[in-house]
């Protein structure tokens, strides 16, 4: 198979690598496989024993320079691969569930400091957007700039709860300072 | 190239609609309608295990690449494009055929490094994730994904790891990726100050002397003036030179009491006799309060305290333990307590008689002696459930005597005590014919004589019993009958029952009682819904029943309507559908008998259990709903 010669032994499976990519990552990482039809390598970082590794694949072309560390032994063990593509696809729909759910916490077009204050009603109040309104208990509306001022609705018990709520989140917000 | 709309699908894409990553940071990479398109099938999933999708290519490296990237599938992963932009989201799928594209779903964008500039990862969460991503294979430079289980044991923990993950547990609800950050968390050491604070360690050494007044200082804090009294809620105590005397004599009794063996796991613990280090008893034996009835091994004398102390913890209650205290004092001879008990018996729940008495109804050999009972220990409960006792003991099948006799104390528990001096006439020194016989007499009054006899026979029985010694068991008899009406099956038994005390309000334990001996094989309370209980087997053991109950003819005044059928004339009402009729003045009851107690809570007979085999003409005027 014809095949980069620069890439040839150096990426012998085991192999420690410290790699520079052409955009400015640098990492270090044992070499899992490469394959060359697609030109990339596939590297474990980090030294985590155990089932769960870091791996990162990388296309070979964006390597901008690297050194051999040194030389182990296969990092995986051939005799335990094996796939069950059922739990894959289980776990492939969880995650998009639960980032479905997540995903509608998040305001479209609304400024962080907006989402936070969302983020910390959430946490004690049922709360959803609305565009960039944020709706607590489906009565009370909170628009930007998301002061106690800008509380408007609901009950007045409910108005004044939220309120309350969000002059206390703020004061935490702003206690925590403003790094986020 | 335009990203907006689909792009002529590179060939390798079979009909996908292609975007480019790169973009201006604001434009929506939702490339949902197009994605739609992006069937798994037309791009190579990784990791098939066919590994001729590979377009022929039979490299195994290949192969490694293929798996790994399977290994992906579901993962989040960050995936680095050429412009320097990175994207996380969900690993979709690759086209590993052709060249490595790949496809994340909910993707979002975490870094840009487009030309527009490195805005701050914050700014991009305003945005919601593209449900779909597909990213091609030119632009993809890296993809990096952690804490992946490549090997075997990884996808079996990861499999579970992701079944968990379903189950909404309450970290998972509250747990979101946007938390705020919290203040810094500092492990906490002590300071120096509070190493000296010995108020804290002996804050139980002396509790007689803490220097420490609470009325004082409610008075002086808040200028509460207190009006307690001790002598309110305890015994007066008569200071003087005799003092030390008393204190000597108390806590010797004291000390023998708490130093008494006991069975009961709790007690045991409590007094710290570890007996069960060679039992195999589980934590919930241990430590629990259920009382599973076990260990009903033995009825001798020691039993009693287990047996109170079983009892107050099934069916807790002060009244309970005050019952279960009484009569072990009568049963170890004072007689002082046991009229405070049986006063203090009224009570709640017929249930916890119920099972209590059943068990005591074992052990209720004939008593001769007539009891006195206070009218009222007697409970009032809803006459109805009297009558569903009667009709479920009669049902049972085994009803005896017995039956009767519990019926009538079901009554007599739900009415006032009154009890009349006639009813008791009515009783046989056996006493098997407690209430029947009283309530016989007082057809028209029904409830109340009935009551009243049923309170005394009850109570006169259960008295008995203690006297027995068996504290445990009357225990249970006694809150069986006063507790509740239901618990008829068991009161009525004690055929001792003084009828003569009836009428007196005053309760006078018998010495002569007989002493109650506990069934270990009597049946544990068992709340069940259903008022009725198919007659079952009889159990072994010495079954109680009142014979030469004349109840018979008292039957009629069941206000129930339960037949009974005078042509029972003499014979101990036993209401077995086998319809044997019991001639034998043995005691005997129903194994059935106390389990009835339960069931008569409900309020209401429901059906007629009572199954004689008798004429039908036994059933009385109100034909109970079946």
């Amino acid at each position: 198979m014809a095949m980069d010669s620069s890439y040839g032994d150096e990426f012998a499976v085991g192999c420690f690598l410290s790699i520079k990519t052409t955009l400015g990552d640098e990492f270090e990482g044992q070499i899992i496989t490469f394959d060359k039809l697609s030109n990339i390598l596939v590297l474990q970082e980090g030294s985590k024993t155990g089932p769960r590794r870091n791996i990162r694949l990388l296309k070979a072309n964006y390597i901008k320079d690297f050194t051999l560390l040194g030389q182990a032994e296969d990092p995986l063990d051939h005799k335990k691969c094996y796939l069950d593509l059922a739990s894959l696809q289980a776990r492939e729909e969880a995650a998009i569930r639960q980032a479905e759910l997540e995903a509608v916490r998040i305001g479209v077009g609304v400024t962080s400091e907006a989402q936070s204050v969302f983020d910390a009603l959430s946490k004690t109040l049922p709360v959803h957007w609305d565009k960039t309104v944020i709706v607590v208990m489906n009565e009370v509306r909170v628009s930007s700039p998301y002061l106690p001022e800008n509380v408007i609705g609901g009950t007045p018990a409910a108005n004044d709860r939220v309120k309350k709520v969000l002059e206390f989140e703020r004061k935490r917000l702003h206690a925590r300072g403003p790094s986020q | 190239m335009s990203l907006q709309q689909v792009v002529q699908p590179r060939p390798s894409a079979n009909g996908f609609g292609r975007r480019r990553v790169e973009r201006e940071m604001g434009s929506r990479l939702d490339s949902k309608p197009h994605s739609g398109k992006s069937n798994p099938n037309s791009f190579t999933i990784a990791g098939a295990p066919n590994g001729s999708k590979v377009g022929g290519y039979e490299s195994p490296s290949r192969d490694w690449l293929i798996y790994l990237t399977t290994c992906l599938i579901g993962h989040h992963v960050e995936v680095q494009v050429k412009n320097g932009s990175s994207f996380s989201g969900i690993f979709h799928a690759t086209n590993a055929e052709k060249d490595y594209g790949v496809i994340l779903k909910m993707a979002r964008l975490i870094k840009d490094g487009s030309f527009r500039g490195q805005k701050s990862l914050s700014e991009s969460i305003g945005k919601p994730p593209s449900k779909t991503l597909i990213i091609p294979a030119k632009e993809l430079v890296q993809i990096i994904a952690k804490g992946v289980p490549l090997s075997g044991d990884g996808l079996a923990n990861g499999l579970q790891c992701e079944k968990r993950k379903d189950i909404m547990i309450d970290s998972l609800i509250s747990h979101s990726h946007h938390v705020d950050v919290q203040r810094e968390l500092e492990r906490w050491t002590p300071v120096e100050d509070d190493l000296q604070l010995p108020e804290l360690e002996n804050i139980f050494d002396n509790p007689w002397n803490r220097n420490w007044d609470q009325f004082e200082t409610n008075e002086a804090l808040f200028g509460v003036k207190s009006t307690f009294d001790e002598e309110l809620y305890t015994t007066k105590l008569e200071r003087g030179p005799k003092m030390r005397e008393l204190e000597r004599e108390a806590s010797r009794i004291a000390r023998e009491i708490e130093g008494e063996e006991t069975l009961d796991l709790h007690l045991a613990e409590e007094r710290g006799f570890c007996f069960h280090e060679d039992f195999d008893i589980d934590e919930e034996t241990r430590f629990s309060s259920v009382f599973r009835g076990v260990d009903d091994s033995g009825y001798e004398e020691s039993e009693d305290t287990t047996l109170d102390s079983r009892n107050t913890e099934t069916f807790g209650g002060s009244s309970g333990t005050v019952i279960s205290r009484s009569f072990s004092d009568v049963a170890r001879g004072r007689t002082d307590g046991a009229q405070a008990s049986s006063s203090s018996l009224s009570m709640d729940e017929a249930q916890s008689s119920q099972s209590i008495a059943s068990k005591d109804l074992h052990r209720l050999s004939s008593i001769d002696h007539a009891k006195q009972l206070t009218s009222d220990c007697v409970s009032k409960s809803g006459k109805s459930r009297m009558h569903e006792n009667q009709f479920r003991e009669q049902h049972g099948g085994k009803s005896y005597s017995t039956e009767s006799t519990e019926r009538k104390i079901c009554r007599v528990g739900e009415e006032t005590q009154t009890s009349k001096s006639e009813d008791k006439v009515g009783l046989s020194p056996s006493a098997t014919a407690f209430a029947p016989s009283s309530s016989v007499s007082s057809k028209g009054q029904e409830n109340a004589s009935l009551v009243g006899s049923s309170d005394s026979i009850g109570a006169g029985t259960i008295k008995a019993v203690n006297s027995r010694g068996r504290s445990g068991s009357s225990t249970s008899s006694t809150s069986e009958f006063v507790a509740a009406p239901s618990a008829s099956s068991g009161p009525g038994l004690s055929p001792s029952s003084s009828v003569g005390s009836l009428s007196s309000e005053k309760s006078s334990l018998n010495p002569n009682a007989k002493e109650f001996k506990l069934n270990p094989n009597a049946k544990s309370f068992m709340p069940s819904q259903t008022p009725l209980r198919p007659p079952s087997p009889v159990s072994e053991g010495s079954f109680y029943f009142p014979a030469n109950v004349s109840a018979v003819p008292h039957m009629h005044t069941v206000p129930v309507g339960i037949g009974i059928a005078p042509s029972f004339g003499h014979q101990p009402v036993i209401y077995n559908p086998q319809a044997t009729p019991v001639q034998s003045p043995q005691p005997y009851v129903h194994p059935n008998g106390p389990l009835y107690g339960q069931q008569m809570i409900l309020g209401h007979p429901r059906q007629v259990l009572y199954m004689p085999s008798y004429p039908q003409a036994s059933f009385g005027p109100a034909k109970l709903p079946p």
